[in-house]
């Protein structure tokens, strides 16, 4: 708010003083949100550190398998394989509310299989691809680790950046041009008075 | 619900053995948006899984898109991890590199 724009009336400062005093709430509830969610985040961050490098441990370790599966069965063979699991991990997916950000909170079933569960024949196939299949059973799981996680962290961390914008906003522009406002009616006020006295003294002057 | 996966054939045979039935073959850009659009408004995704190389060939906006996204949560694997790493967003934040 530009110094010109303030009316300097008596009723704007008392406007003034409860919006003064509205910020100052606001920025308050708004530090310790901040906190809050700062505190959350150091609480996830660990975990998913390790998630993360487990992850792209076993992503690697399953795609150095399909490779090597491909080169003993063949592509062909490798996809006959897929083509006959039918069993499909379920999730169960809900959301959870972190001081006001939504995250995912995911419950995985049955991602691991036993050999007989695959449905592919173990005459026909050779062990790598059970090794294959096993390899990316443990990267699925890992994966379902990681995006709760990974989402959980993006989420606080957004929502920590805008926090702390907002209470910049208001510590170094909001409350401050306000009370500068504040201070500017008041002086002009206590000038109008001054003008006033002297006006009435002068008057009296003329009239004795 | 269930997991999805997006990519070339390379990338979802191995899921497919895992068990994953929704896998979806895209090898060109185009493919590419198309499949993660419509897997985007599917309510029976999870979680989406794409690799992080696939996720840089994303327009701008779909790829922030995904980034949002609570359902389905969508994880990008591998090396790059596409769009901003979360190293960035921990600088950006925090204004101190915590992932170490």
């Amino acid at each position: 708010m530009a110094l010109t724009d303030v009316k300097p009336t008596r009723s704007e400062l008392i406007n003034l003083k409860k919006k003064i005093k509205l910020s100052e709430r606001g920025y308050n509830i708004l530090k310790m949100k901040r906190d809050g969610l700062i505190l959350e985040f150091f609480k996830v961050l660990e975990d998913a550190k390790e998630i993360r490098g487990e992850m792209l441990e076993k992503y690697d370790r399953a795609f150095e398998m399909v490779a090597l599966a491909n080169t003993v069965e063949g592509a062909i063979g490798v996809k006959a394989a897929a083509m006959a699991v039918k069993e499909s991990p379920t999730l169960d997916l809900k959301k959870k509310n972190i001081m006001g950000v939504v995250v995912p909170d995911i419950e995985s079933q049955a991602v691991r299989k036993t050999l007989a569960e695959r449905g592919y024949g173990v005459l026909g196939t050779t062990s790598v691809i059970d090794e294959t299949a096993t390899a990316f059973e443990e990267l699925v799981d890992a994966i379902i680790n990681a995006a709760q996680m990974e989402t959980t962290m993006k989420r606080l961390l957004d929502e920590i950046e805008s926090t702390k914008r907002r209470v910049n906003a208001l510590e170094f522009k909001v409350i401050p041009e306000l009370k500068e406002a504040g201070d500017f009616i008041k002086m002009r006020l206590d000038e109008m008075e001054r003008d006033e006295l002297v006006r009435l003294k002068k008057i009296k002057a003329k009239n004795a | 619900m269930e997991i999805a996966v997006v990519g070339n054939s390379e990338f979802i045979i191995g899921f497919q053995l895992a068990g994953i039935q929704m896998t979806y073959p895209a090898d060109d850009d185009e493919k590419l948006k198309d499949v993660v659009t419509k897997l985007l408004e599917n309510e029976n995704v999870a979680i989406l899984v794409i690799k992080g190389s696939d996720m840089q060939r994303l327009p701008p906006r779909l790829r922030i898109a995904l980034e949002e996204s609570v359902t389905p949560t969508v994880v990008a694997i591998g090396a790059e991890e596409g769009g901003i790493t979360m190293r960035e967003r921990i600088i950006k934040a925090m204004g101190v590199d915590l992932w170490k």
